[in-house]
């Protein structure tokens, strides 16, 4: 009788024992969770605030981000799909500062291209007066009177070129594979041509300077 | 007969490979006529003031330096008078500074009609040749008296060759234009 009741203590205890520990088992289980989950919120909150530090930074920028930086912010901000209002708030402004960007990127683009176009227009219009210039001192000594006149013509034209044996080259053909020229000449052959022969049958194709300003390289096509 | 055709088919077939490298267009051509026949027109005014009495001494040397340097070394030309029938030929310079010491007062040569007779035709070696005719007027005068004049009509052989040459580090190609000699074909009053 005394073995039995003592039986029934021990598997009695035993039960106490598993009970007691599956509670506290459980109550541990709850409480990683619930750690977990706080973890998880204070995650998302420090995503949310980095996002909208990032965006905010994106919405102020004055200058110092590129279109490519803002738009890889906004983009890993979507990815996050944060889905917190005020986030979303924050991406439609930064999508709008970013084509507000854009738009003055272009607008920069533009008149940085009319700029260039304007000073192009300005450069050739030297090159032109200067061709010109040029052609009116050939023509000159083409149509001079008097030998003496020719050569006074031919000196002054001469003082454009860095020496008398500067090359020039007279182009006879062309086409979009083949420039062909006339046999080359210097510069002093080619004024003394012009003298003897009274009449100038080319005009002016390009010019060639060095650092001074003087002509090295002459190249005329045929009129 | 069967072996004249042989002959007449090998020669065809080796001057096929001749034309078929001649690839210049027919505006390229044209550029390359123009060219030869502009040195021409040159040598037509070198001639004239070296021949021309009021034409300094230097100057007329300076241009016949500048009318050597578009023959071909050893060209000749032919020189004819209304007075005999012999023509007589002339190394270039030779005929040039004879033309200078001429014994007239004024001298008045003028080259016209200046045209291609033979059509420049490119050869095996690669240069192109062809004729240009001109008719050269000439007249002589003592004082104001004309004591000499005549027409000679001249043929001039032409060479053109493609050549290549560096300038300031750049590769040009350029068609060098040589005149051969020069022929007298007629003289007329």
């Amino acid at each position: 009788m005394l073995l039995k009741i003592k039986n029934l203590i021990s598997i009695r205890l035993v039960f106490l024992l598993i009970a007691a520990m599956i509670t506290v088992g459980f109550t541990g289980c709850q409480s990683k969770k619930k750690l977990a989950r706080q973890q998880a919120a204070k995650e998302l909150a420090e995503k949310i605030e980095k996002a909208k530090k990032d965006l905010l930074m994106v919405i102020n920028d004055q200058g110092a981000m590129s279109i490519s930086q803002k738009e890889k912010i906004v983009d890993d901000v979507k990815a996050l799909n944060l889905n917190n209002e005020e986030v979303d708030a924050l991406i439609i402004e930064a999508e709008k500062a970013i084509e507000r960007h854009k738009k003055l990127e272009a607008q920069r683009l533009e008149e940085e291209r009319l700029r260039k176009e304007r000073e192009a227009a300005e450069q050739r219009k030297i090159e032109e007066q200067k061709f010109d210039k040029m052609e009116d001192y050939f023509d000159a000594i083409a149509s001079a009177s008097t030998i003496d006149i020719a050569n006074m013509r031919i000196n002054d034209a001469l003082k454009f070129f860095a020496s008398p044996e500067v090359p020039v080259l007279i182009i006879v053909y062309q086409d979009n594979e083949i420039t062909d020229y006339d046999r080359p000449t210097t510069i002093k052959q080619y004024l003394e041509h012009l003298k003897d022969q009274k009449k100038n049958i080319n005009r002016v194709h390009n010019i060639e300077y060095d650092t001074k300003g003087k002509i090295v390289e002459l190249e005329l096509i045929k009129k | 007969m069967k072996n004249k055709a042989l002959i007449i088919l090998f020669f065809l077939v080796i001057s096929i490979p001749a034309f078929a490298q001649d690839n210049v267009s027919p505006q390229r051509k044209n550029a390359i006529d123009s060219l030869a026949l502009e040195k021409v027109r040159d040598l037509g005014k070198y001639i004239s003031i070296i021949g021309d009495k009021k034409t300094p001494w230097s100057e007329a040397n300076r241009v016949i330096d500048r009318a050597l340097e578009l023959f071909a070394d050893g060209a000749m030309m032919g020189v004819s008078t209304l007075n005999s029938k012999e023509i007589k030929y002339w190394g270039i310079r030779t005929y040039l500074e004879r033309l200078m010491a001429l014994n007239y007062d004024k001298v008045t040569i003028e080259w016209y009609n200046i045209e291609y007779i033979s059509d420049l035709e490119k050869q095996p070696d690669g240069r192109y040749v062809g004729v240009i005719t001109i008719y050269q007027r000439f007249e002589g005068r003592v004082g104001d008296n004309l004591v000499y004049v005549d027409t000679t009509k001249k043929d001039i052989t032409v060479y053109v060759e493609r050549k290549e040459t560096q300038i300031r580090g750049r590769l040009i190609g350029f068609w060098d234009v040589l005149l051969g000699d020069i022929r007298v074909s007629e003289t007329m009053p």
